[in-house]
Protein backbone atom coordinates (compact mmCIF):
# COMPACT_ATOMS: atom_id res chain seq x y z
CA UNK A 1 0.00 0.00 0.00
CA UNK A 2 1.32 3.50 -1.07
CA UNK A 3 2.32 5.37 1.83
CA UNK A 4 1.29 9.03 2.70
CA UNK A 5 2.38 12.41 4.31
CA UNK A 6 0.17 11.40 6.99
CA UNK A 7 1.94 7.76 7.51
CA UNK A 8 5.25 9.28 7.54
CA UNK A 9 4.42 11.94 9.80
CA UNK A 10 2.80 8.92 12.00
CA UNK A 11 5.50 6.36 12.01
CA UNK A 12 8.77 8.28 11.88
CA UNK A 13 10.16 8.01 15.36
CA UNK A 14 12.29 10.62 15.78
CA UNK A 15 10.94 13.58 14.08
CA UNK A 16 12.54 16.63 14.62
CA UNK A 17 10.87 18.51 17.68
CA UNK A 18 11.17 22.43 18.78
CA UNK A 19 11.37 23.44 22.24
CA UNK A 20 7.81 24.76 22.49
CA UNK A 21 9.78 28.23 23.80
CA UNK A 22 10.79 28.58 20.62
CA UNK A 23 7.90 27.54 18.84
CA UNK A 24 6.31 30.50 20.99
CA UNK A 25 8.90 33.02 19.48
CA UNK A 26 8.37 31.94 16.03
CA UNK A 27 4.34 32.03 16.27
CA UNK A 28 4.65 35.48 17.85
CA UNK A 29 7.50 36.88 15.57
CA UNK A 30 4.64 38.88 13.20
CA UNK A 31 2.51 39.92 16.63
CA UNK A 32 2.20 43.12 17.15
CA UNK A 33 2.92 42.78 20.56
CA UNK A 34 5.90 41.28 20.06
CA UNK A 35 9.20 43.13 21.57
CA UNK A 36 12.28 42.45 22.87
CA UNK A 37 10.85 42.03 26.53
CA UNK A 38 8.49 39.70 25.42
CA UNK A 39 11.24 37.86 23.59
CA UNK A 40 13.24 37.71 26.12
CA UNK A 41 11.02 36.30 28.53
CA UNK A 42 9.59 33.39 26.24
CA UNK A 43 12.80 32.34 25.87
CA UNK A 44 13.28 32.66 29.54
CA UNK A 45 10.59 29.52 30.32
CA UNK A 46 12.86 26.99 28.75
CA UNK A 47 16.30 26.74 30.87
CA UNK A 48 18.41 24.99 28.70
CA UNK A 49 17.20 27.17 25.06
CA UNK A 50 18.36 30.20 27.68
CA UNK A 51 21.86 29.00 28.42
CA UNK A 52 21.85 27.78 24.64
CA UNK A 53 21.27 31.45 23.25
CA UNK A 54 23.39 32.88 26.36
CA UNK A 55 26.46 30.47 24.99
CA UNK A 56 26.06 31.57 21.52
CA UNK A 57 25.79 35.46 22.60
CA UNK A 58 29.20 35.40 24.14
CA UNK A 59 30.63 33.58 21.25
CA UNK A 60 33.53 35.16 19.95
CA UNK A 61 31.46 35.92 16.62
CA UNK A 62 30.19 38.93 18.66
CA UNK A 63 33.30 40.16 19.88
CA UNK A 64 31.37 41.45 23.04
CA UNK A 65 34.04 43.21 25.96
CA UNK A 66 31.92 41.90 28.72
CA UNK A 67 30.02 38.51 28.88
CA UNK A 68 26.23 38.89 28.73
CA UNK A 69 24.61 37.34 31.65
CA UNK A 70 20.80 36.97 31.17
CA UNK A 71 18.31 37.43 27.96
CA UNK A 72 17.07 40.55 28.84
CA UNK A 73 20.99 42.18 28.13
CA UNK A 74 21.07 40.02 24.96
CA UNK A 75 18.40 41.39 23.77
CA UNK A 76 19.77 44.81 24.34
CA UNK A 77 23.00 44.37 22.95
CA UNK A 78 22.11 42.18 20.21
CA UNK A 79 19.19 43.08 19.28
CA UNK A 80 15.45 41.13 19.44
CA UNK A 81 15.90 40.28 15.59
CA UNK A 82 18.85 38.43 16.46
CA UNK A 83 18.51 37.00 19.84
CA UNK A 84 15.41 35.34 17.89
CA UNK A 85 17.89 34.17 14.87
CA UNK A 86 19.94 32.28 18.00
CA UNK A 87 16.97 30.68 19.97
CA UNK A 88 15.69 29.01 16.27
CA UNK A 89 19.49 28.12 15.61
CA UNK A 90 19.89 26.77 19.51
CA UNK A 91 16.65 25.00 18.64
CA UNK A 92 17.01 23.03 15.26
CA UNK A 93 20.86 22.38 15.81
CA UNK A 94 20.22 19.21 18.00
CA UNK A 95 18.19 17.33 15.02
CA UNK A 96 20.02 18.97 12.23
CA UNK A 97 23.23 17.99 13.03
CA UNK A 98 23.00 14.34 12.95
CA UNK A 99 23.32 12.35 9.71
CA UNK A 100 20.53 11.46 7.01
CA UNK A 101 21.48 8.84 5.52
CA UNK A 102 18.84 8.56 3.56
CA UNK A 103 19.79 11.84 1.37
CA UNK A 104 23.36 10.76 1.37
CA UNK A 105 24.00 13.35 4.42
CA UNK A 106 27.04 13.00 6.43
CA UNK A 107 26.68 14.32 10.09
CA UNK A 108 26.47 18.38 10.12
CA UNK A 109 25.70 18.93 6.43
CA UNK A 110 22.30 19.34 6.65
CA UNK A 111 22.86 21.43 9.23
CA UNK A 112 25.50 23.40 7.12
CA UNK A 113 23.10 23.75 3.93
CA UNK A 114 20.06 25.12 6.33
CA UNK A 115 22.27 27.16 8.15
CA UNK A 116 23.75 28.44 4.82
CA UNK A 117 20.40 28.59 3.07
CA UNK A 118 19.38 30.86 6.56
CA UNK A 119 22.30 33.22 6.15
CA UNK A 120 22.00 33.61 1.87
CA UNK A 121 18.20 34.20 2.68
CA UNK A 122 18.58 36.90 5.18
CA UNK A 123 21.47 38.67 2.68
CA UNK A 124 18.86 38.50 -0.12
CA UNK A 125 16.34 40.07 1.87
CA UNK A 126 18.72 42.56 3.02
CA UNK A 127 19.68 43.28 -0.65
CA UNK A 128 15.93 43.20 -1.61
CA UNK A 129 15.00 45.39 1.15
CA UNK A 130 12.51 43.73 2.64
CA UNK A 131 11.40 44.01 6.19
CA UNK A 132 11.66 41.50 8.44
CA UNK A 133 14.72 39.75 7.03
CA UNK A 134 14.94 37.54 10.43
CA UNK A 135 11.93 35.61 9.06
CA UNK A 136 13.53 35.08 5.37
CA UNK A 137 16.60 33.45 8.02
CA UNK A 138 14.56 31.11 9.74
CA UNK A 139 12.25 30.50 6.44
CA UNK A 140 15.86 29.05 5.29
CA UNK A 141 16.82 27.39 8.68
CA UNK A 142 13.49 25.34 8.39
CA UNK A 143 13.42 24.90 4.64
CA UNK A 144 14.47 21.30 4.45
CA UNK A 145 12.51 20.38 7.67
CA UNK A 146 10.74 17.85 5.31
CA UNK A 147 14.22 16.18 4.69
CA UNK A 148 14.33 15.05 8.28
CA UNK A 149 11.29 13.49 8.64
CA UNK A 150 11.81 11.38 5.11
CA UNK A 151 15.41 10.22 5.93
CA UNK A 152 14.71 7.17 7.00
CA UNK A 153 11.80 6.28 4.33
CA UNK A 154 14.11 7.22 1.35
CA UNK A 155 17.25 5.07 2.43
CA UNK A 156 15.77 1.63 0.04
CA UNK A 157 14.34 4.17 -1.97
CA UNK A 158 16.58 6.88 -2.89
CA UNK A 159 18.41 5.13 -5.79
CA UNK A 160 15.29 4.38 -7.55
CA UNK A 161 14.62 8.50 -7.08
CA UNK A 162 17.94 9.19 -8.50
CA UNK A 163 17.27 6.43 -11.57
CA UNK A 164 13.63 8.46 -12.49
CA UNK A 165 15.28 11.58 -12.08
CA UNK A 166 18.16 10.76 -14.77
CA UNK A 167 15.92 8.75 -16.93
CA UNK A 168 13.20 11.16 -17.22
CA UNK A 169 14.59 14.01 -16.75
CA UNK A 170 13.31 15.74 -14.01
CA UNK A 171 14.63 17.61 -10.91
CA UNK A 172 14.88 15.57 -7.78
CA UNK A 173 11.49 16.63 -6.08
CA UNK A 174 9.97 16.15 -9.31
CA UNK A 175 11.33 12.08 -8.75
CA UNK A 176 10.55 12.07 -5.42
CA UNK A 177 7.38 13.19 -5.88
CA UNK A 178 7.16 10.38 -9.35
CA UNK A 179 8.04 7.77 -6.62
CA UNK A 180 6.70 8.74 -3.30
CA UNK A 181 3.81 10.49 -4.18
CA UNK A 182 4.99 13.59 -2.62
CA UNK A 183 8.22 15.33 -2.01
CA UNK A 184 10.10 16.40 1.36
CA UNK A 185 8.85 19.91 0.69
CA UNK A 186 5.38 18.66 1.30
CA UNK A 187 6.18 16.86 4.12
CA UNK A 188 8.07 20.02 5.55
CA UNK A 189 4.85 21.94 4.96
CA UNK A 190 2.94 19.39 7.02
CA UNK A 191 5.05 18.90 9.82
CA UNK A 192 5.38 23.06 10.28
CA UNK A 193 1.44 23.26 10.27
CA UNK A 194 1.33 21.06 12.61
CA UNK A 195 3.56 22.72 15.04
CA UNK A 196 1.59 25.77 14.37
CA UNK A 197 3.86 27.83 13.24
CA UNK A 198 2.97 31.14 10.48
CA UNK A 199 1.69 30.67 7.27
CA UNK A 200 4.36 32.70 6.19
CA UNK A 201 7.01 29.91 6.96
CA UNK A 202 5.16 27.15 6.35
CA UNK A 203 4.58 28.30 2.29
CA UNK A 204 8.60 29.05 2.03
CA UNK A 205 9.16 25.46 3.12
CA UNK A 206 6.31 24.38 0.76
CA UNK A 207 7.41 26.02 -2.22
CA UNK A 208 10.91 26.65 -1.84
CA UNK A 209 11.54 24.64 -5.29
CA UNK A 210 8.51 26.08 -6.93
CA UNK A 211 8.17 29.65 -5.93
CA UNK A 212 6.24 30.54 -8.81
CA UNK A 213 3.37 27.99 -8.00
CA UNK A 214 3.21 29.40 -4.64
CA UNK A 215 -1.11 30.49 -4.13
CA UNK A 216 -0.53 33.71 -2.09
CA UNK A 217 2.59 36.04 -2.87
CA UNK A 218 5.29 36.12 -0.42
CA UNK A 219 8.83 37.19 -0.68
CA UNK A 220 9.97 34.82 1.81
CA UNK A 221 9.64 32.04 -0.63
CA UNK A 222 11.68 33.89 -2.99
CA UNK A 223 14.32 34.44 -0.85
CA UNK A 224 14.20 31.18 0.20
CA UNK A 225 14.89 29.42 -2.99
CA UNK A 226 17.46 32.29 -3.83
CA UNK A 227 19.52 31.25 -0.66
CA UNK A 228 18.95 27.80 -1.33
CA UNK A 229 20.14 28.08 -4.92
CA UNK A 230 23.35 29.88 -3.38
CA UNK A 231 23.74 27.41 -0.65
CA UNK A 232 23.49 24.63 -2.76
CA UNK A 233 25.80 26.23 -5.64
CA UNK A 234 28.66 26.74 -3.35
CA UNK A 235 28.56 23.36 -2.46
CA UNK A 236 27.62 23.96 1.09
CA UNK A 237 25.96 20.39 2.64
CA UNK A 238 25.51 18.69 -0.63
CA UNK A 239 24.27 15.05 -0.56
CA UNK A 240 23.16 12.43 -2.79
CA UNK A 241 20.86 14.61 -4.54
CA UNK A 242 23.46 17.15 -5.26
CA UNK A 243 22.54 20.44 -6.91
CA UNK A 244 19.90 18.40 -9.19
CA UNK A 245 17.36 21.30 -8.39
CA UNK A 246 15.38 23.99 -10.61
CA UNK A 247 16.08 27.59 -10.41
CA UNK A 248 13.05 29.62 -11.48
CA UNK A 249 14.68 32.82 -12.16
CA UNK A 250 11.26 34.54 -11.94
CA UNK A 251 12.30 34.29 -8.14
CA UNK A 252 15.01 37.27 -8.73
CA UNK A 253 12.26 39.29 -11.20
CA UNK A 254 10.31 39.35 -7.54
CA UNK A 255 13.07 40.17 -5.78
CA UNK A 256 13.81 43.03 -7.68
CA UNK A 257 17.04 41.34 -8.46
CA UNK A 258 19.38 40.80 -11.70
CA UNK A 259 21.40 38.02 -12.14
CA UNK A 260 24.53 40.58 -12.63
CA UNK A 261 23.79 40.66 -8.78
CA UNK A 262 24.29 37.63 -7.59
CA UNK A 263 27.90 37.19 -8.13
CA UNK A 264 28.46 39.94 -5.70
CA UNK A 265 25.55 38.35 -3.10
CA UNK A 266 26.92 34.90 -3.06
CA UNK A 267 30.53 36.78 -2.44
CA UNK A 268 28.74 37.88 0.35
CA UNK A 269 27.38 34.70 1.24
CA UNK A 270 30.60 33.05 1.42
CA UNK A 271 32.22 36.18 3.66
CA UNK A 272 29.32 35.91 6.09
CA UNK A 273 28.60 32.14 6.47
CA UNK A 274 32.69 31.99 7.13
CA UNK A 275 32.53 34.45 9.79
CA UNK A 276 30.28 32.49 11.59
CA UNK A 277 32.79 29.78 12.72
CA UNK A 278 33.03 30.52 16.11
CA UNK A 279 29.31 30.33 16.90
CA UNK A 280 29.50 27.00 15.37
CA UNK A 281 32.25 26.47 17.75
CA UNK A 282 29.65 26.98 20.83
CA UNK A 283 27.22 24.80 18.85
CA UNK A 284 29.32 22.14 19.08
CA UNK A 285 30.10 21.89 22.52
CA UNK A 286 26.68 22.77 23.61
CA UNK B 1 50.31 5.49 8.92
CA UNK B 2 48.40 8.79 8.95
CA UNK B 3 48.97 11.14 5.61
CA UNK B 4 49.23 14.63 6.17
CA UNK B 5 46.39 16.33 4.41
CA UNK B 6 46.37 20.24 3.48
CA UNK B 7 42.72 21.31 3.30
CA UNK B 8 42.23 24.15 0.73
CA UNK B 9 38.98 26.06 1.65
CA UNK B 10 37.23 28.09 -0.06
CA UNK B 11 39.32 31.40 -1.84
CA UNK B 12 42.40 29.55 -0.87
CA UNK B 13 45.54 28.37 -2.32
CA UNK B 14 47.89 25.90 -0.93
CA UNK B 15 51.46 24.95 -1.61
CA UNK B 16 53.12 21.09 -0.42
CA UNK B 17 56.69 20.47 -1.20
CA UNK B 18 56.80 17.21 0.85
CA UNK B 19 54.72 14.44 1.27
CA UNK B 20 50.65 14.09 2.33
CA UNK B 21 47.82 15.35 0.63
CA UNK B 22 45.93 18.71 -0.70
CA UNK B 23 42.12 18.29 -0.43
CA UNK B 24 38.90 20.67 -1.54
CA UNK B 25 36.19 19.78 0.65
CA UNK B 26 32.42 20.00 -0.84
CA UNK B 27 32.91 21.56 -4.45
CA UNK B 28 29.56 22.92 -5.92
CA UNK B 29 30.01 25.44 -8.62
CA UNK B 30 33.63 25.72 -7.18
CA UNK B 31 37.06 24.46 -9.18
CA UNK B 32 39.73 22.94 -7.67
CA UNK B 33 42.57 23.45 -9.53
CA UNK B 34 45.86 21.16 -9.27
CA UNK B 35 48.98 21.85 -10.57
CA UNK B 36 51.80 20.06 -10.05
CA UNK B 37 56.17 20.35 -10.82
CA UNK B 38 56.69 16.26 -10.57
CA UNK B 39 60.57 17.24 -10.76
CA UNK B 40 60.73 19.76 -8.40
CA UNK B 41 58.14 17.49 -6.17
CA UNK B 42 55.93 20.88 -5.47
CA UNK B 43 52.17 20.37 -5.87
CA UNK B 44 49.75 23.51 -5.41
CA UNK B 45 45.77 23.68 -5.03
CA UNK B 46 43.26 26.86 -5.13
CA UNK B 47 39.65 26.70 -4.66
CA UNK B 48 38.06 29.10 -7.03
CA UNK B 49 34.49 30.41 -6.78
CA UNK B 50 33.91 32.82 -9.19
CA UNK B 51 35.13 33.17 -13.21
CA UNK B 52 36.28 36.64 -12.70
CA UNK B 53 37.79 39.65 -10.62
CA UNK B 54 34.79 42.75 -9.87
CA UNK B 55 35.88 45.45 -11.91
CA UNK B 56 36.83 48.90 -9.86
CA UNK B 57 37.13 46.52 -6.61
CA UNK B 58 39.85 45.35 -4.28
CA UNK B 59 40.83 41.98 -4.68
CA UNK B 60 41.64 41.23 -1.10
CA UNK B 61 41.67 37.21 -1.99
CA UNK B 62 43.09 35.77 -5.20
CA UNK B 63 42.22 32.46 -4.98
CA UNK B 64 38.65 33.40 -4.88
CA UNK B 65 38.92 34.23 -8.97
CA UNK B 66 39.66 32.17 -11.76
CA UNK B 67 41.60 35.39 -13.09
CA UNK B 68 43.56 36.30 -10.41
CA UNK B 69 44.04 32.50 -8.14
CA UNK B 70 45.77 30.94 -11.40
CA UNK B 71 48.68 33.33 -11.74
CA UNK B 72 49.12 33.13 -7.71
CA UNK B 73 49.27 29.70 -8.08
CA UNK B 74 51.76 29.28 -10.92
CA UNK B 75 53.85 32.11 -8.79
CA UNK B 76 53.50 30.24 -5.65
CA UNK B 77 54.91 27.37 -6.96
CA UNK B 78 57.63 29.27 -9.16
CA UNK B 79 59.17 30.07 -5.88
CA UNK B 80 59.18 26.57 -5.01
CA UNK B 81 61.41 25.42 -7.39
CA UNK B 82 58.52 24.85 -9.98
CA UNK B 83 58.74 25.57 -13.57
CA UNK B 84 56.09 26.59 -15.95
CA UNK B 85 57.22 23.71 -18.93
CA UNK B 86 56.89 21.07 -16.39
CA UNK B 87 53.38 21.93 -14.69
CA UNK B 88 50.76 19.37 -15.34
CA UNK B 89 47.10 20.39 -14.66
CA UNK B 90 43.85 18.54 -13.39
CA UNK B 91 41.14 20.13 -11.74
CA UNK B 92 37.45 19.31 -11.27
CA UNK B 93 34.10 20.96 -10.18
CA UNK B 94 31.48 23.30 -12.08
CA UNK B 95 28.75 21.55 -11.34
CA UNK B 96 25.29 23.25 -12.07
CA UNK B 97 21.76 23.12 -11.03
CA UNK B 98 19.39 21.03 -13.10
CA UNK B 99 17.67 22.73 -15.64
CA UNK B 100 15.65 21.62 -18.57
CA UNK B 101 16.78 21.53 -22.33
CA UNK B 102 20.35 22.87 -23.44
CA UNK B 103 19.67 26.49 -22.70
CA UNK B 104 22.61 27.98 -20.93
CA UNK B 105 22.09 30.51 -18.38
CA UNK B 106 24.21 33.68 -16.94
CA UNK B 107 23.43 32.44 -13.77
CA UNK B 108 25.38 29.26 -14.73
CA UNK B 109 28.42 29.96 -12.39
CA UNK B 110 29.78 26.24 -12.37
CA UNK B 111 29.77 26.77 -16.27
CA UNK B 112 31.66 30.09 -16.42
CA UNK B 113 33.60 28.82 -13.61
CA UNK B 114 34.56 25.84 -15.98
CA UNK B 115 34.96 28.46 -19.17
CA UNK B 116 36.78 30.89 -17.26
CA UNK B 117 39.60 28.06 -15.96
CA UNK B 118 39.50 26.44 -19.11
CA UNK B 119 40.46 29.41 -20.96
CA UNK B 120 43.47 30.90 -18.70
CA UNK B 121 44.94 27.20 -18.87
CA UNK B 122 44.89 27.30 -22.68
CA UNK B 123 45.84 30.76 -23.15
CA UNK B 124 48.98 30.08 -20.46
CA UNK B 125 50.17 26.94 -22.58
CA UNK B 126 49.99 24.48 -19.45
CA UNK B 127 49.59 21.10 -20.22
CA UNK B 128 46.36 20.09 -18.85
CA UNK B 129 46.37 16.00 -18.05
CA UNK B 130 42.55 15.66 -17.11
CA UNK B 131 39.48 17.28 -16.11
CA UNK B 132 35.96 16.76 -14.44
CA UNK B 133 33.52 20.04 -14.71
CA UNK B 134 30.06 19.92 -14.87
CA UNK B 135 26.56 17.62 -13.61
CA UNK B 136 24.91 18.33 -10.86
CA UNK B 137 26.91 16.32 -8.33
CA UNK B 138 29.44 17.93 -5.36
CA UNK B 139 32.98 16.87 -5.92
CA UNK B 140 35.33 16.59 -3.45
CA UNK B 141 38.92 16.44 -5.40
CA UNK B 142 42.03 15.01 -3.15
CA UNK B 143 45.73 14.90 -4.55
CA UNK B 144 48.42 12.71 -2.90
CA UNK B 145 52.21 13.76 -3.34
CA UNK B 146 53.11 10.13 -2.72
CA UNK B 147 51.42 8.65 -5.39
CA UNK B 148 50.94 11.61 -7.85
CA UNK B 149 46.83 10.57 -8.35
CA UNK B 150 44.44 13.44 -8.40
CA UNK B 151 41.33 11.43 -7.06
CA UNK B 152 37.59 12.71 -6.89
CA UNK B 153 34.92 11.76 -4.94
CA UNK B 154 30.89 12.38 -5.38
CA UNK B 155 28.36 10.79 -2.66
CA UNK B 156 26.60 8.61 -5.91
CA UNK B 157 29.88 7.11 -7.70
CA UNK B 158 32.44 7.08 -4.48
CA UNK B 159 36.12 7.99 -4.87
CA UNK B 160 38.21 7.29 -8.44
CA UNK B 161 41.19 8.48 -10.07
CA UNK B 162 41.18 10.83 -12.59
CA UNK B 163 44.78 11.04 -13.71
CA UNK B 164 48.46 10.58 -12.54
CA UNK B 165 50.12 13.82 -12.33
CA UNK B 166 53.11 12.27 -11.51
CA UNK B 167 53.79 10.13 -14.44
CA UNK B 168 56.05 11.39 -17.60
Amino acid sequence: MAMTIEDILQKTTDLPTIPAAALRVIQEADLSSCTASTVASTISTDQSLTAKVLRLSNSAYYGLSREIVDLQEAVVVLGMRCVRNLAMVAATYPWMSKALTGYSLEPRAMWTHSFGTAVGAQLIAQRARIKNDDTAFTAGLLHDLGKVALSVWLEKRFNVIVSVAERESLPFNLAEKRVLGFDHTEVGYHLAKSWNIPDTLALAIRYHHAPSESPVKNTFVDCVHVGDYLTMTMGFGLGGDGLHYEFDEDSLDRLGLSFTDLDAIMDAFVHSYHAYDSLFQELSVA
Amino acid sequence: MVTEQTMVGMADIQVIDSKGQLVCLGLGSCIGVCIVDPQANVAGMAHIMLPATFPNSVNDKPGKFADSALPTLISLLEKKGAQKSRMKVAYAGGAQVFKFGENSSKLDVGLRNSQAVAEWLQSSGLKVISSDVGGTVGRTVTYSMDSGDFKVRTVQKGESTLCNLKGS
